[in-house]
């Protein structure tokens, strides 16, 4: 199989970016339109013209029309052959960026454990894994890492609770 | 007015609130010099800071970052060719080329100088514009205010971004978020389907910080390879020779004033901040310049126009904020965020009500900027380091700032999840090449405009009276011609396209 040039390698990465574009629109013309609904059995009241459904029924309404008009337009750009390309082209495009999913991933597991190991210990791990897994291998760079780490989770800590008397969450 | 303007200068000139400005002053030059980390970011992690302070003290603290932050975004512009922060694109286009004909430090002094004028211009414009502003707007009625959000949300979507759709529907879905939680008129609970961390409302803190600085940050990592390398730079032969091109920069009056002026402009249009100012101003320069062709080798006339222009929508913005309660940007959207967290109702009766706070807002602008000149010129050869600090340092570490600033906002762990959850859609959105600024200056205006919209109603039930009350209509026709513009302006590179293919 000849591999495509890169001309042709950025219009199908055009066509595949349209694709997730076109996805998304179709996600926000369906959650707009069940909220639609959903609003209009918001309670009215009797002093006023309008109740509390009134105005998310107009964003809504806004909302599913803004996308129902994105996807009219979008399917006018695409073509068959760049629509059944999409599954690799977004595999590929992860691929690239698959730093991202992992610190999204270290983020959420962070999230979680604040409350159960409390702030200092959670950040401390997350921040040391972090920048490990997004560091250069050298000795140095850990060593940078951890004082980093301690800085920004015990001593972040410290600063909040004694100059802003803030307490972040010390866990269960 | 003599006593407010007292009021808030004595507030402004407080020893403490001096340092913390310098402090923030350091700050927002430092963040904006990261290449890839803008002055929206800056003021976002600055914002939890500024909870403990006065409101006037925090929100002076918060300016001494932002104008610091858009002389920062000068440093890798001018040295490394890669613009700091969005403002300082066309800052790219001589300041690089002066630096690597051997005089980087003349391009950064003329950046500073250029940056430190514009900032002042735009305060006097905006201590002369602000206050008759406000006073027209307290007689505008709900329909002219709900007209009013109507046209800044359309001016958004059509100055931001590369599809007017998509910033429209940016803006829609901002309007969306606005709408969870309890209702404004009746508090209601909406949208809260029994899941506590929807049901005080999706907080506009929460949102930003998830949106703009998560979203960032993830992004940041995209590229494996220059998350782990840092950027040398050679900074021991700069000369700066300050003075010399200060008389340089005050040579162009023509230039710095007519770049101001842009500034300010653009800046109070909503939306349409320094990132847009800077590129205008430059284009204005190239085209009122005796010598054109010189732009784009290093002269100094663009530096200064890109620089006065992207520092000046700091003041530009600033108006339509404290006069009518509708941010200019993202960032002035923090900035009446942080007022609204003190408990102080931005709107055109802030000036009234709160004379000595806005006042002192003027006073800190000024403050401001002598504090980044008095801190570029003192230290600008340790700033200059600050480039060659890799990501994977600064990643991590931010993302915690973000997650202690939305904790520390109502000290509820709910809002870390929420944080995660939006962090995660504004990534998606801003890889699917969905505008932000829309989204986030919808969230701030959607319970403006709903307030609004139902007081207008409860007043009178006539619908037709948004169209029939002048200044309503005239701004709904403003929103409609702003649209059709776009439209247009988009139908015509369409066509031009098609003729210019083969």
């Amino acid at each position: 199989m000849q591999a495509a040039g890169p001309e042709e390698a950025g219009l199908e990465r055009e066509e595949a970016g349209e694709v997730a574009r076109l996805i998304s629109y179709a996600a926000i013309l369906a959650v707009s339109i069940f909220l639609f609904f959903d609003a209009r059995g918001l309670p009215t009241s009797r002093w006023e013209v309008l109740g509390a459904g009134a105005f998310p029924q107009l964003v809504f309404g806004l909302l599913s029309a803004l996308s129902g008009l994105a996807i009219v337009g979008s399917l006018r750009k695409l073509s068959l052959a760049g629509a059944s390309g999409f599954a690799a082209a977004a595999a590929g495009w992860l691929r690239r960026r698959y730093l991202v999913p992992v610190i999204a991933a270290c983020f959420g597991g962070y999230l979680l454990a604040i409350p159960q190991v409390g702030f200092s210990v959670a950040t401390f791990v997350f921040l040391l894994a972090t920048q490990l897994v997004l560091a250069p291998r050298r000795w140095t760079s850990f060593l940078l890492a951890l004082v980093v780490a301690l800085l920004f989770s015990f001593g972040l800590n410290a600063l909040f609770a004694e100059v802003f008397n803030v307490f972040l969450p010390r866990g269960a | 007015m003599l006593d407010a303007f007292l009021s808030g200068s004595g507030q402004v000139f407080a020893p403490d609130t001096l340092l913390y400005m310098l402090l923030g002053s350091i700050a927002g030059i430092v963040a904006a010099a990261i290449p890839g980390f803008t002055v929206t970011m800056a003021i976002v992690l600055t914002l939890p800071l500024t909870f403990a302070m006065d409101p006037l003290q925090g929100i002076a603290v918060m300016l001494a970052v932002y104008v610091g932050g858009y002389t920062g975004g000068l440093i890798s512009a001018a040295l490394l060719g890669i613009p700091g922060t969005p403002s300082a694109v066309a800052t790219t286009f001589d300041a690089f080329p002066m630096a690597r004909a051997g005089e980087p430090g003349r391009a950064l002094s003329l950046g500073i100088w250029a940056s430190f004028f514009g900032t002042v211009l735009s305060t006097v414009v905006l201590v002369l514009a602000a206050p008759p502003l406000a006073l027209f707007a307290v007689r505008l009625g709900p329909w002219e205010y709900f007209s009013l959000i109507v046209f800044a949300l359309t001016i958004v979507a059509s100055l931001v971004g590369r599809s007017v759709l998509r910033g429209l529907i940016a803006g829609a879905i901002g309007l969306a978020i606005s709408t969870v939680g309890p209702d404004p008129i009746m508090g209601r609970p909406r949208f809260d389907f029994g899941i506590e961390m929807l049901a005080p409302g999706l907080s506009f803190l929460i949102v930003l910080i998830g949106i703009f600085a998560i979203s960032q940050l993830l992004s940041e990592v995209e590229d494996a390879r220059s998350v782990r390398s840092g950027i040398a730079l050679s900074t021991k032969d700069i000369e700066f020779r300050t003075w010399a091109v200060m008389r340089e920069v005050l040579m162009r009056p023509v230039n710095l004033v007519r770049s101001s002026v842009v500034g300010v402009l653009v800046g109070a249009l909503p939306g349409a901040g320094g990132s847009i100012a800077n590129l205008i101003a430059y284009d204005q320069a190239k085209r009122g310049s005796k010598t054109p062709e010189k732009f784009g080798s290093g002269t100094p006339e663009g530096v200064v126009a890109s620089e006065a222009g992207n520092s000046a929508t700091a003041g530009g913005g600033l108006i339509p904020m404290i006069s009518l309660g509708i941010p200019g940007s993202a960032v002035d959207a923090i900035l009446m965020a942080s007022l609204m967290v003190h408990g102080i109702s931005v709107g055109p009766r802030l000036i009234l009500d709160n004379a000595d706070l806005v006042y002192g807002m003027f006073v800190a602008m000024v403050v401001s900027s002598f504090m980044m000149l008095l801190v570029c010129v003192v230290s600008m050869r340790a700033f200059l380091r600050v480039t060659e600090i890799p990501k994977w340092l600064i990643v991590p570490a931010v993302i915690v700032c973000c997650v202690v600033g939305s904790y520390a906002l109502n000290n509820r762990v709910t809002d870390l999840y929420l944080l995660g959850f939006i962090g995660l859609a504004g990534y998606a959105l801003r890889a699917l090449d969905y505008p932000l600024a829309p989204l986030v200056l919808g969230v701030i205006l959607g319970p403006i405009a709903e307030t609004n919209l139902r007081r207008a109603l409860m007043t009178d039930a006539d619908w037709s009276l948004f169209l029939t009350r002048p200044v309503s209509l005239l701004l709904l026709i403003a929103a409609a011609l702003s649209i059709a513009w776009v439209l247009w302006k988009h139908r015509k590179t369409t066509k031009n396209g098609e003729v210019s293919s083969p």
